[in-house]
C-alpha cells in the first residue's frame, strides 16, 4: 500500500471525529468526574480523626449479624452514620451549589470571572447571617425565639434572596437585564452589605465576635440530618433547573439579542438562573458561611478542559465542586486534628494558587 | 411575507425612524440602504424584535409583537452587525448554536452535518475545529452567517416562506468573499426565502438586490427597483456628495461612481 493511501485513510478516520466537537471528550470527563466523586465520598467517610472505617461499617450494613459480635464497631457505626455521612452529604450539596452557581452567574454576565460573591448574594446572605449573631438576643429576640437554631439559616437565605430581587428590580427596565447594570448595582449592593455587616461587627461583644470569625471562615462541622433536611430540597431544586439553562446559557454567549433571535426565552432564562443562584448561595453560605473560590477556579478550569458548553460544563462542575469540597473538608479535619481548620481556609489557600497557575498556564487562551 | 406598517422607534426622547414602510416577498433580496446614522440598523432590530416600535408588523401573516422568541426564531435568522463572544468556543460550536431553536427544516439524519455544510458554503472548510477568537474579523462574520444559515437551512418551511436579516454582512470581506455571501442571499431568495439585507457598496446592491429602499434622517425616502431608484439626483442628495449613476451597456445594470474627491 503506497503512502498516500496510508495517508489518505487515516484522514478519512480523522474525519468520522468531527474537529472543533468537544462533546465525546466532554461526556467522558463528566462520566470520570462521576466515578471520582464516588471515590471521594468513600474516603471521606472512611477518614477522620476517630479511626472508624467505613469499609467496615458498610459490611455491617450488608450483614448485620456479622456485626453484633463486634461491640467496638457499634461505636463506628455511630460516628460514620450520625458524624461522617451528614457531613460528606452536605459536602456534596455546598460543594456542587457552589461550583454549578459560579458556572451559571459565568454565563449569565458572560464574563468568566463572576461570581456567586461579586453580585452581592454572599454578602447579602452574611448580612442575614451577623444580624441574627449580633441582634440575636435583642432586637430580633422574637424572631430567635420563634425560629430557633433555624433563625441563622433562614435569615442567611433571605439575605441571599433578597440582595438577588433587589439587585434585579434595580439593572432590569423594560423587561430587559443590563449586565453591566447588574454587575455595578451588584457590586454596589455587596459593598452596602459588607457596611451594615461591619456596624454590626463594631457593636458585638466578644463571644459574638468568636462566632462571627467562626461562622465566616466557613464550616461543615455544623452539618446533621436536620439542618441537611432544611437545605437540600433548596439546592436539588436550584441544581434540577440547570438542564434546562445549559442551551440557553450557551446562545447567551453570543449576546442577549443573537440569543433571542436563536429563539431563547431570554428574560425568563434570566429570571430562572438569578432565582436557582440565589436559593443555591443562600443556603449554602448559611449552612457553612463563606466558602470562597469553588464557585470560581471549578467551572474555569472545566472550561479549559472541555470547553464552554454549558450542557456538559454544568453537571462537571456539579461533580468537581462536590469532589473538591469534599477533600478540602477533609484536609480541614485532618491536618489539625482532634481539631478543625475552617475550610474557608483551606479552599482559599487551595484555590488562589491554583487559580492563579492555571491564568498563567492558559494566558494565551484565556480573553478575561 | 413581511409587512412593516408605519413603524417608529425611540430611544429614550430621540426618535430614530418614523413612519417607514417597507414589505419583502418570498423570493426577494431586498436591500436597505443609507449614509451612517439614517435608521438602517434601528429599522433591522425593530423588525427582528429587538427594539420596542410603534406601528405594526407581520410575518407570514401574523403579529410580530405577540410571537413568542421560539416561534419568531422559526422564521427568520438575524445576522448582527457586530457578535462578541465571552468564552472560547470552537467554530463547530458556534455554527452549531444556529440550531438551538431546532428548526432548521433539514432532515432528522442531516441536523449532525449542519455546521460542515454552512462552513463550506461561506468557505471556511477546515475551519471547524480552530478557536473563533483566533479568526480574523472577515472569517469571524463568515461563520457568524454560517451559524445563521444553519437556523434557517431550509429557506421554506411548512409552506411558509423564512427570511434572513443580514446587518452590513459584507462589510469586511474581500470581494471574492463579498460575491460568494452576496450569492448565498441570492440563492436563498431564489429557493423561496425572503432576504433584507444593510449594504454600503451601492454597486454590490444594484448587482444582486432586486428592490432597494433608502433611508436618509430615520424616514424611508425612496423604494422600489435598482433601476428606478438608483438615479443621481435622489443618490447626491442622500448621501450628500457628487455621485454619477451609468448603466453597464452588457447587462443594462445600474452603476455609482464617485465624480470627485470632494465632499
Amino acid at each position: 500500500m503506497s503512502f498516500a493511501a496510508i495517508a489518505g485513510m487515516s484522514g478519512a478516520r480523522r474525519s468520522e471525529v468531527r474537529e472543533g466537537d468537544r462533546s465525546a471528550r466532554a461526556r467522558l470527563a463528566v462520566f470520570l468526574l462521576a466515578v471520582g466523586l464516588a471515590a471521594t465520598v468513600l474516603f471521606s467517610l472512611a477518614s477522620g480523626a476517630s479511626d472508624a472505617s467505613a469499609f467496615q461499617v458498610v459490611c455491617d450494613w450488608l450483614f448485620p449479624s456479622f456485626a453484633a459480635r463486634d461491640a467496638l464497631s457499634a461505636r463506628d457505626a455511630v460516628i460514620i452514620q450520625d458524624i461522617r455521612l451528614p457531613r460528606v452529604i452536605m459536602g456534596v450539596l455546598i460543594g456542587a451549589a457552589l461550583a454549578v452557581s459560579g458556572a451559571v452567574l459565568q454565563g449569565l454576565f458572560r464574563n468568566p470571572l463572576a461570581d456567586p460573591g461579586l453580585v452581592g448574594v454572599s454578602a447579602g446572605s452574611s448580612l442575614g447571617a451577623v444580624a441574627v449573631i449580633v441582634l440575636g438576643a435583642t432586637f430580633l429576640a422574637p424572631l430567635t425565639a420563634v425560629l430557633g437554631s433555624f433563625a441563622l439559616p433562614l435569615a442567611a437565605f433571605a439575605g441571599g434572596l433578597a440582595t438577588t430581587l433587589v439587585l434585579y428590580r434595580i439593572s432590569t427596565r423594560q423587561g430587559r437585564t443590563s449586565v453591566a447594570t447588574m454587575l455595578l448595582a451588584g457590586i454596589a449592593l455587596g459593598a452596602m452589605a459588607l457596611a451594615f455587616t461591619g456596624m454590626l461587627i463594631f457593636i458585638a461583644d466578644e463571644r459574638q465576635l468568636r462566632d462571627l470569625t467562626f461562622w465566616s471562615l466557613g464550616s461543615l462541622a455544623g452539618a446533621t440530618w436536620q439542618k441537611i433536611g432544611a437545605v437540600a430540597p433548596i439546592i436539588v431544586l436550584a441544581l434540577a433547573a440547570n438542564p434546562f439553562l445549559a442551551r440557553g446559557l450557551n446562545a447567551l454567549a453570543l449576546g442577549e439579542a443573537t440569543a433571542s433571535h436563536l429563539g431563547v426565552p431570554v428574560q425568563r432564562l434570566k429570571y430562572v438562573a438569578i432565582v436557582a443562584v440565589a436559593a443555591a448561595v443562600g443556603a449554602s453560605v448559611a449552612v457553612s458561611g463563606g466558602i470562597g473560590f469553588v464557585g470560581i477556579v471549578v467551572p474555569h478550569s472545566l472550561r479549559l478542559a472541555i470547553g464552554p458548553d454549558n450542557r456538559y460544563l454544568l453537571p462537571a462542575s456539579a461533580l468537581l465542586g462536590a469532589s473538591m469540597l469534599l477533600l478540602a473538608d477533609a484536609a480541614s479535619r485532618t491536618m489539625v486534628a482532634p481539631a478543625e481548620l475552617p475550610i474557608g481556609i483551606v479552599t482559599a489557600a487551595v484555590g488562589a494558587p491554583f487559580f492563579l497557575w492555571v491564568l498563567l498556564r492558559k494566558r494565551g487562551v484565556l480573553e478575561l | 411575507m413581511i409587512e412593516a406598517q408605519d413603524i417608529s422607534v425611540s430611544i429614550g426622547r430621540r426618535q430614530i425612524i418614523s413612519g417607514v414602510n417597507f414589505d419583502v416577498r418570498p423570493g426577494e433580496l431586498a436591500a436597505i440602504v443609507g449614509p451612517n446614522g439614517s435608521g438602517k440598523t434601528t429599522f433591522l432590530k425593530a423588525l427582528s424584535g429587538e427594539l420596542p416600535y410603534a406601528g405594526r408588523v407581520t410575518m407570514n401573516g401574523r403579529n410580530l409583537a405577540s410571537l413568542k422568541a421560539w416561534d419568531a426564531a422559526s422564521q427568520r435568522a438575524v445576522l448582527p452587525q457586530a457578535t462578541a463572544l465571552s468564552f472560547p468556543f470552537t467554530v463547530r460550536e458556534i455554527v452549531g448554536l444556529g440550531l438551538t431553536g431546532g428548526r432548521s427544516g433539514a432532515a432528522e439524519g442531516e441536523q449532525d452535518s449542519l455546521p460542515d455544510r454552512a462552513l463550506a458554503r461561506v468557505d471556511l472548510q477546515g475551519f471547524a475545529g480552530r478557536f473563533y477568537q483566533e479568526l480574523s474579523g472577515g472569517e469571524q462574520q463568515r461563520v457568524q452567517l454560517a451559524r445563521v444559515l444553519c437556523q434557517v437551512w431550509m429557506p421554506v418551511l411548512d409552506g411558509q416562506a423564512r427570511y434572513l436579516f443580514l446587518d452590513e454582512p459584507v462589510s469586511s470581506l474581500d470581494i471574492k468573499h463579498q460575491l460568494i455571501i452576496m450569492n448565498i442571499a441570492r440563492e436563498f431568495a431564489r429557493r423561496g426565502g425572503g432576504v433584507v439585507a444593510i449594504l454600503h457598496d451601492l454597486n454590490l446592491t444594484a448587482m444582486f438586490a432586486d428592490s432597494i429602499h433608502v433611508m436618509h434622517r430615520g424616514r424611508l425616502v425612496a423604494a422600489g427597483a435598482p433601476g428606478d431608484v438608483l438615479n443621481d439626483e435622489l443618490i447626491a442628495t442622500v448621501f450628500e456628495c457628487d455621485l454619477k449613476v451609468g448603466v453597464l451597456p452588457h447587462a443594462g445594470m445600474p452603476f455609482v461612481l464617485p465624480q470627485s474627491a470632494a465632499v
